[in-house]
């Protein structure tokens, strides 16, 4: 028996992908059983469909796709890693209602859809059943966010009457107004200076991987890719004024975290400080500079998630009163947590052998290029977090451990293996990183080109691609066709 | 692939591969014993050596001794027309080193195989050091900027983890976060150096000719260059790690402090010297550098009350001369120096925890204690010049003060200040104390590997 061919149409498999742990989570919420069962059964029928939905993508329109995987499998690593004490019927429906809402934003091509996925992926957030804040900047950054959101969208579907962000590419939708919430949305969302403090409260007073997963779907950086470049490439003088933003919030916070003592909050800025790196490359309009940030997108994601796992992990085992001021000596108990944080710690600050390298190397190429001087700061930035994250090693798993713990509390199976994938992940892709640079080098060509106005695409010549002749010959065709 | 590229990736991988895999093993619930461990790893140095003996065979016997072999797996990333090139060589330069490093990694890891006997940490410590000598071998045998600075980085982090290698007490691993501070910080002069190369001659590849700079490009391009050599091999004024990283097990000691690693930057500067020649000003101030170098190491090493200090500030005042000569332009008489240097302060270092033993030897040869008498050169000087020159040299040239009151001192305030504004519309209640803390990053006082 053949399986019809309607199965595999995009629009049938992104419903199926978000609908699926939507309905998972209502089943969790009825059922009450088998919580972490079910959630990793949901998110892995979401990986297998965006995996089907990557594969079927065609070259160099990909990026959603593999966004869309990417975060399916953080789902799934997130529920493995989630300990039994976190396991509740809140946080797993959460955790799935949040994974939907983020496929809906990564799928959709429609400004309303944007606008719907958005409010839902922080209503967890907003909700007392779920993760609902316990400060108020947390819940005013969010909502801030979103009513700039709204009332960008607002603007734009007034002004054009169009909400198809295919209609809208290159047409400036709403002028210099717009542009403006736009970027407003994404200073509160991303958590860029200086909206930047609800970032760490959220952290250190929500629920650690939830609220790591909030922060890794990369809404902000997900507007400037899929909203801000393309539609507004008109916007030269103001396009720098983001990446200036986006490069002072990644020294700031890593100034900020040199002197943080509280791993909840030390991470937090770590991950904000490296995350602000891919807006800056994002908007360095650069070859190097894009592909470096999408790339990026993929290393912190994935970094960061696992970092804040292995510190749940730590607070569960050892305690909720980590501290970075004194030597707590948990290596001795935990090592292979303490040398999985240490790889996914380097990953994330760029050191070789590790994805995060190439991705930081590129980074740096690309905002040099475009900003020469505000560029220099981020190789600071970059220094600094890797002192950062090497003290907050050193203090958690080195030195002596003196309460008189001696128990061994290693990872368990189920952690060990995810959390060996995760290395296994920023390794290889640190030794063979050209199988995803070259991915997101396709993807760059889309994004670049998507600067350049309609009007203007006919003097724009696609640049030669290393390694791949055929592409430079259908990429501008392809463009048009999108454009139109 | 020809025999001479096989054999050259065979010496570079060799380690690298050997590392990955009992990694991965260890991660999966493996831990290897002690036996097979140690002759693991003198089996693949014993390879690397041999490997790189005929390569040295291979480009000693061709018709033009200065090509070099080479091998280019194409592009390990690329990116528009940025490309990171994967190439491997071995010239006339890289070779001495790469020897180096082969044969001083297996001597320090038959060495270690008793010396670290039962200790807690061998498996760690045979882990890193493979993932050094990859590091190092990868650093040497680069064909580009962008491979050495790779390999440059995991020598880096292999260093300050074995720095902390006795876990167990704050010491080493405070100074290993304060080693791990100044080589990121020194290597943003790399990072940017290559990315300038890039810009302005759009290569940074060396296997097939140079990147051409001139004038005040190649000024700039140098001088990143020498901040991060500077950093590496611990020049004046980033001079005051070095003690600190004594603090690590003397095998790790001998070859990263006594021989490789402290030579890096060396290495670094000799692969620079096309562009050294084109900039009076850089190689002015290498030699420079090297002098304050040379005079410091010497002052402060007469000062030094532990025999791995001593050690290292005479490894040091060594270097200090090789910048010398490598300002100068003595190209061959640099390498020839740290290879006799290297090669001598290794068996020192691997010597100094049987000192008490051997001067007992020799006392008990000569039928009593050796004469402490005798001039030095200091007796020359007036009393009060002595006293202060003491002084300094008892601080190490006040080199950690100067960094801690005018980096690291005004950098944990701003962050504190920092830290006051982030606290601007939260309740008082919210308020944790102690969660800045104003010395997190200078180290414990008076424990600098004393």
């Amino acid at each position: 028996m053949s399986i019809p061919q309607w199965v595999f149409r995009p629009p049938f498999l992104i419903a199926v992908s978000i609908a699926v742990p939507w309905a998972a989570a209502i089943v969790v919420t009825a059922l009450r059983r088998h919580l972490r069962t079910l959630a990793c059964m949901a998110a892995l029928g979401s990986i297998v469909v965006s995996a089907v939905l990557l594969r079927e993508a065609p070259k160099g329109e990909s990026l959603y796709q593999a966004l869309m995987l990417l975060f399916s499998c953080l789902t799934f690593g997130a529920t493995l890693v989630l300990p039994r004490r976190d396991c509740t019927v809140g946080t797993i429906s959460g955790i799935l209602f949040l994974l939907g809402s983020t496929l809906l934003a990564y799928s959709t091509g429609n400004l309303l859809v944007l606008l719907v996925a958005w409010i839902l992926s922080i209503v967890p957030f907003l909700w007392p059943g779920w993760f609902r804040a316990r400060t108020w900047r947390p819940l005013a950054g969010l909502l801030f966010s979103t009513l700039a959101l709204a009332l960008a969208i607002g603007l734009i579907s007034a002004s054009t009457g169009a909400i198809s962000i295919s209609n809208l590419r290159g047409r400036n939708p709403g002028g210099a107004g717009v542009f403006a919430l736009l970027v407003v949305a994404v200073i509160f969302r991303k958590g860029i200076l200086p909206a930047h403090a609800w970032v760490a409260d959220a952290v250190e007073g929500g629920p650690a991987l939830p609220t790591a997963l909030l922060l890794n779907g990369h809404f902000g950086a997900l507007l400037v890719a899929k909203l801000i470049v393309p539609l507004f490439p008109n916007m030269d003088s103001l396009f720098p004024v983001l990446s200036y933003l986006a490069i002072a919030t990644a020294l700031y916070v890593a100034i900020r975290a040199l002197g943080e003592n509280s791993p909840r909050r030390l991470l937090a800025f770590l991950a904000l400080s490296q995350s602000a790196c891919i807006l800056s490359g994002l908007e360095s309009r650069t070859a190097q500079g894009i592909a470096g940030a999408l790339v990026h997108w993929f290393v912190v994601t994935v970094s960061t998630v696992a970092l804040f796992g292995i510190l749940r992990l730590l607070e569960v085992r050892f305690g909720e009163n980590l501290t970075a001021t004194k030597h707590l000596g948990l290596a001795e108990h935990a090592p292979r947590l303490a040398v999985s944080f240490a790889i996914f710690g380097l990953a994330l600050v760029g050191l070789p052998g590790t994805l995060g390298f190439c991705s930081q190397d590129l980074l740096i190429h690309g905002t040099l290029t475009s900003h020469p001087l505000t560029g220099l700061l981020l190789p600071i930035a970059t220094a600094m977090n890797a002192v950062s994250i090497f003290r907050l090693f050193t203090r958690l798993f080195l030195g002596k451990r003196r309460t008189g713990f001696t128990v061994t509390a290693d990872a368990l199976p189920r952690e060990r293996w995810i959390l060996a994938a995760g290395v296994l992940f920023v390794v290889l892709g640190g030794v063979f990183p050209n199988a995803i640079v070259v991915q997101h080098s396709a993807e760059t060509d889309i994004v670049e080109q998507a600067v350049h106005t309609p009007a203007n695409l006919d003097q724009v010549e696609p640049r030669s691609h290393v390694g791949d002749p055929v592409r430079s010959q259908t990429l501008r065709p392809m463009i048009v066709a999108d454009n139109h | 692939m020809s025999a001479s590229q096989a054999i050259l990736t065979l010496v570079v991988m060799a380690p690298g591969v050997v590392f990955g895999t009992l990694a991965l093993l260890w991660l999966f619930g493996w831990t290897p014993g002690e036996r097979l461990l140690s002759w693991i790893t003198g089996l693949t140095f014993s390879a690397c050596t041999l490997g790189i003996a005929a390569l040295t065979w291979i480009v000693i016997s061709a018709a033009n001794r200065s090509a070099p072999v080479a091998v280019t797996f194409g592009n390990w990333f690329a990116v528009g027309d940025y490309h990171f090139p994967l190439v491997l060589m071995a010239d006339r330069l890289s070779l001495p080193f790469l020897a180096l490093a082969a044969v001083l990694s297996g001597l320090i890891g038959q060495f270690s195989a008793t010396y670290l006997h039962r200790e807690p940490g061998f498996l760690r410590f045979f882990l890193l050091l493979h993932l050094f000598a990859f590091g190092s071998l990868l650093a040497f045998a680069a064909g580009s900027f962008d491979l050495l600075a790779a390999g440059w980085e995991m020598v880096g982090i292999t260093s300050v983890l074995l720095i902390g290698f006795f876990q167990l007490r704050p010491a080493p691993v405070e100074n290993g976060l304060r080693v791990f501070g100044v080589y990121r910080a020194c290597d943003i002069g790399l990072l940017v150096g290559i990315f300038a190369m890039h810009h302005w001659a759009g290569t940074a590849s060396f296997h097939d000719g140079f990147p051409a700079l001139t004038g005040t490009r190649a000024v700039i391009v140098s001088l990143l260059l020498l901040l991060a050599a500077s950093g590496k091999a611990a020049q004046v004024p980033f001079s005051g790690w070095l003690p600190r990283a004594m603090e690590g097990p003397t095998p790790s000691s001998a070859i990263f402090y006594g021989a490789i690693s402290i030579h890096a930057g060396a290495y670094l500067l000799l692969r620079a010297e096309p562009l050294l020649a084109r900039s009076v000003l850089a190689s002015a101030l290498v030699v420079l550098i090297g002098l304050a170098t040379a005079i410091h190491g010497a002052i402060v090493g007469r000062a030094s009350a532990d025999a791995k200090t001593s050690l290292a500030y005479a490894t040091l005042t060594q270097v200090g001369i090789v910048f010398i000569e490598i300002g100068l332009g003595w190209r061959w008489i640099a390498v020839a120096h740290i290879l006799g240097n290297a090669t001598v302060r290794t068996m020192q270092f691997l010597r100094a925890p049987s000192m008490l033993h051997d001067y007992h030897q020799m006392h008990s040869a000569i039928g009593g204690e050796v004469s402490t008498g005798g001039r030095q050169i200091e007796d020359l000087l007036p009393e009060r010049v002595q006293l202060w020159l003491y002084r300094w040299a008892f601080d190490r040239g006040h080199l950690d003060t100067i960094l801690d009151r005018w980096v690291i001192d005004p950098l944990v305030q701003l962050s504190a200040y920092l830290a006051k504004l982030d606290r601007i519309g939260t309740p008082w209640t919210s308020l944790r104390s102690g969660d800045v803390a104003p010395i997190s990053l200078r180290g414990p006082a008076g424990q600098r590997g004393d």
